[in-house]
């Protein structure tokens, strides 16, 4: 479905009345079902703040934000914990596991959240855990796996509603390459797949890459977009390097 | 799925906060003990102070029950504070707001009985301690008895219950106003620190630490209620303000590149020190006012304790000791009584003499150091006028000076086991309380008093401080003991019977004499016609403040008990408010410290790696620790020292506790540092454990 995702004149501030910052500047743009777009940017670029915004952890200062007919800015607290639980996920640099909850127990968790019996639930979670490959660790705690295998039960996490769109902010900052690759991977199974919408917010060209489309922002504003279309993955992250290097914007370490 | 995170999510906190566990335990445990005395407490049937003891109890209990739910109240939000990212991923996942409520207050309140189990079994025993320390102090057996009582029980429950509704409805609040942004950003906010003002903040602690020589220069002179006021203010204003300054004065030190931040690790020392007093200053200026009324509290306690320790055998050295005002009574009714009731040994009915002047009463007003110069003229001679007016007005001493025949004195002194003394035909002993020996010694220059003649040769042949009953029976504060052939121009006062009687007095006793008696001793004293108006005057108190009791009908053991029961209900509560509020505010302290133990472990990981040695960086936890946990506790030693130490003084001069005054400060600071002392052990063993896991 093509803009599935409608992001209308948005603007934020911060700060108080005598010292404002503007974090996002009048920002327009879509995203079509089943497209997995990379935001890249500086630091204070506004690229999380972006997806703040559309993860509905932030509010707009003005402008709209539509999932299909839904204005996700004009909806109450409660309407929007209930929007959270059934639209979106979430995975972030830092996992954000909870500590006393094994790997299976989280993703159990957001499932009960969700509702539905007991045997739907542990099918689901079963499914889950298959497909990012880490039943071996499902009694585990969070602190006895390694970052991959804990980033991948937060992507697990972020699947057990069959979200409209996965956010995922910089999901492989705190990971090694080998672990990156693989997560990287699991997301490009996840939207070619399932079909799953992504949008990644990341600094790191060879993670922006696997997308399918990248918005470069500065300033609060949409200032170049990529799009790989059918072009090799390695082609894709030159053209990054050399949007990145005419920007001077930061330089990726997996090159 | 809910309720297994609530229990997972308990134990996690009781693990991360041990320390707060054990202290809800451990209040608990006393709630339990203390509401106890309310219940089930079998020695206070027998006590007219059953009912103070009650009040009491229940007055402390309300100081309690405030302080506890300050406590829970503090950690809740604290504990909040700290996961505050956690509610932010529960808020992502999709849950309400109401929901994470119920969740965290299901953590709470199984962390709550969790402890309050814990502490109840620990109650059970601390009570029968209790108990049995308590039948010790009034010389009963007690026999072990473990069981709940319902009452007790349910009285605990609700302290406990109430502690935990104040502060958890308050962090309801608190979960209605939160958003996401805020909770998964508060981690980073809580570690900016802001340094404005520095420079004008610093010159707050020089102006505390004025404030406190002030204090201690001028405390005992205040004189009017505006002045205290003004002072208390004062006070509290310097416990907190002191903190704003001293952070802001280590700053500044380290701005300025002082010399002694060049040595070992002081830098990273000072910089912890400035930015956990910063973090906390209205905290540990809370703590400081809380470790200030420990102090004071186990104090006062010891205070009476030591009354209790050292006076109340000397108050009561007849075992049974009658006064009656009419001085022709032969007390044969109550010697029928006692003959039914008791085994007497020896009895001995006498009588207190008087000449109808007041000249030693006079003496006395004028050189006590109670009464100062309140009854001298100008140049230093006694002011008749008012002395009069105070005699006939006040019960101190009686109206007219009390004497007594050397005959009756030394039967009476054997009667106590003393030796006879002799006097001769021109003196006089006087019989005083211990407590006034040092201030009557110069009574053999300046008083002399009427032989049998009415000439004034009577001198002191010697002065007398054996224990007598001299708080209305013999006399009060003095007696003059002369030839007996003085008595003769003088005229009898009131009439005293003395006994002595083999085994211990029936508890009840007292009480039965006071019926017995009743209608003899009221309406005599009260406008009895068949007695001279002379006579009138003749029941007095003598010049003991505080604790002061005077008993018609003295019978030793059962007033020896009643009192220690009356000072167990003045100790006790004041024990319980200063242990709770020493064990909640230490609480907050480490848990305070032990919360930031995750973060210098990262401070500490660099240290080692800059070269510093594992002892080294334990010396250094040490000495960040014991500057965290002394500032405070020095700061309620500075200001509780000064009261105390006045109030000591006062104490010991009005009850003659022979004791030093600054003894009852000593020994309860010696308590709250050993009770400190666990907790800082405690906290910097968990501490160091934490930095190198």
């Amino acid at each position: 479905m093509n803009n599935y995702i409608k992001v209308c004149d948005i603007e934020k501030y911060y700060g108080t009345a005598s010292h404002v910052t503007k974090a996002i500047d009048r920002l327009s743009f879509s995203v079509n079902q089943g497209e997995f777009v990379g935001i890249m940017g500086a630091s204070g670029s506004g690229k999380t703040t972006l997806l703040n915004l559309l993860a509905t952890i932030d509010r707009v200062s003005s402008g709209h934000i539509f999932y299909e007919n839904t204005d996700i800015t004009a909806l109450s607290e409660d309407a929007l914990s209930e929007f959270r639980k059934h639209n979106l996920g979430f995975i972030f640099q830092q996992y954000n596991l909870l500590d006393t909850l094994t790997i299976e127990e989280n993703i159990v968790l957001a499932l009960t959240l969700q509702g539905g019996g007991k045997k739907k639930i542990r099918e689901t979670c079963d499914r889950l855990l298959n497909l990012l490959h880490i039943e071996e660790i499902r009694g585990k705690f969070p602190y006895q796996v390694s970052g991959g295998q804990a980033q991948r039960c937060a992507c697990a996490r972020a699947l057990a509603n069959d979200p409209v769109l996965l956010l995922a902010d910089e999901p492989t900052g705190a990971l090694d390459s080998r672990s990156s690759r693989t997560l990287l991977e699991t997301f490009t199974g996840l939207n070619q797949k399932l079909g799953a919408t992504i949008l990644m917010v990341t600094h790191d060209a060879f993670s922006a890459s696997y997308c399918s489309r990248i918005l470069f922002l500065k300033d609060g504003k949409i200032f170049h977009e990529l799009i790989r279309a059918r072009k090799p993955r390695k082609f894709f992250l030159q053209e990054i390097l050399d949007v990145l290097s005419l920007t001077g914007g930061e330089l990726p370490d997996a090159q | 799925m809910l309720s297994k995170l609530a229990f997972r999510n308990m134990k996690r906190s009781a693990r991360d906060y041990l320390v707060y566990l054990l202290t809800m335990s451990l209040i608990s445990a006393l709630m339990y003990t203390f509401n106890s005395l309310l219940f089930q407490n079998e020695a206070g049937k027998y006590y007219d102070a059953e009912d103070m003891l009650e009040v009491l109890v229940v007055l402390a209990t309300v100081f309690i029950v405030w302080i506890t739910a300050w406590l829970i109240g503090y950690m809740v939000r604290f504990m909040m504070g700290k996961r505050s990212r956690e509610f932010g991923i529960y808020l992502l996942l999709g849950m309400k707001k109401g929901t994470i409520a119920k969740l965290y207050l299901q953590e709470n309140i199984l962390l709550g009985s969790f402890s309050l189990l814990l502490g109840m079994g620990f109650g059970i025993l601390l009570q029968q301690i209790l108990m049995a320390i308590l039948f010790s102090m009034l010389r009963m057996t007690y026999h072990l008895h473990i069981a709940l009582h319902p009452g007790t029980v349910i009285m605990t429950l609700l302290c406990y219950g109430c502690c935990f509704i104040v502060s958890l409805f308050r962090c309801r609040r608190k979960f209605k106003k939160m958003n996401i942004h805020d909770l998964l950003e508060a981690e980073r906010r809580n570690e900016q620190i802001g340094e404005k003002h520095e420079t004008l903040k610093q010159f707050l602690m020089p102006l505390s630490i004025l404030f406190l020589f002030l204090f201690w220069a001028l405390f005992g002179v205040l004189s009017n209620d505006i002045q205290i006021c003004l002072f208390l203010i004062g006070l509290v204003l310097t416990i907190y303000l002191f903190y704003i300054g001293l952070s802001a004065r280590i700053i500044c030190y380290i701005r300025k590149g002082g010399k002694r931040i060049y040595r070992g690790q002081n830098l990273f020392l000072l910089r912890q020190f400035s930015g956990k007093i910063r973090t906390m200053q209205f905290t540990l200026g809370t703590l400081t006012a809380l470790f200030t009324l420990a102090l004071m509290g186990s104090s006062i306690a010891l205070m009476f304790s030591a009354w209790q320790n050292s006076l109340l055998e000397y108050k009561f050295p007849f075992d049974i000791l009658l006064y009656s005002p009419d001085p022709t009574d032969d007390f044969q009714d109550e010697i029928q009584f006692l003959e039914k009731r008791t085994e007497i040994q020896d009895l001995f009915p006498y009588r207190i003499y008087t000449d109808g002047g007041n000249r030693v009463n006079a003496w006395m007003l004028t050189h006590l150091q109670a009464w100062g110069t309140m009854f001298q003229n100008p140049d230093g001679t006694p002011d008749m006028d008012k002395i009069r007016q105070k005699l006939e007005n006040e019960s101190v001493y009686c109206t007219y000076d009390t004497y007594m025949g050397l005959s009756d004195y030394n039967t009476l002194r054997a009667m106590l086991g003393y030796e006879e003394i002799n006097l001769s035909d021109t003196e006089y002993a006087l019989q005083i309380k211990l407590r006034l020996e040092k201030e009557v010694r110069s009574v053999g220059d300046d008083l002399k008093l009427a032989d049998a003649d009415g000439s004034l040769s009577l001198s002191c042949g010697g002065i007398y401080t054996d224990p007598f009953s001299q708080d209305g029976h013999n006399g009060g504060d003095y007696l003059i003991v002369v030839p007996d052939q003085v008595l003769a121009r003088m005229y009898p006062y009131y009439a005293e019977l003395a006994l002595d009687i083999n085994g211990p007095a029936p508890l009840t006793l007292r009480e039965e004499l006071n019926e017995l008696r009743y209608d003899k001793i009221n309406d005599t004293m009260i406008g009895g016609t068949d007695i001279s108006p002379a006579l009138k005057g003749n029941r007095c108190y003598g010049s003991d403040t505080i604790l002061v009791f005077n008993a018609v009908n003295e019978v030793r053991e059962n007033l020896r008990s009643s009192l220690t029961y009356m000072l167990a209900a003045l100790m006790i509560p004041l024990f319980y408010i200063g242990l709770v509020f020493l064990c909640v505010a230490v609480t907050v302290l480490s848990v305070q410290q032990l919360s930031d133990s995750a973060r210098c472990r990262y401070h500490y990981d660099i240290l080692s790696r800059l070269g510093v040695k594992e002892s080294g960086i334990h010396r250094l936890i040490l000495r960040q620790l014991a500057a965290c946990y002394l500032c405070p506790a020095l700061l309620a030693v500075l200001i509780s020292g000064k009261m105390m130490l006045f109030a000591g003084k006062l104490f010991v001069f009005a009850t003659g506790v022979p004791v030093s005054p600054g003894s009852f400060f000593l020994k309860s600071t010696a308590l709250f540092f050993g009770i400190y002392l666990v907790y800082f052990a405690v906290t910097f063993i968990s501490f160091c454990r934490n930095v190198s896991r």
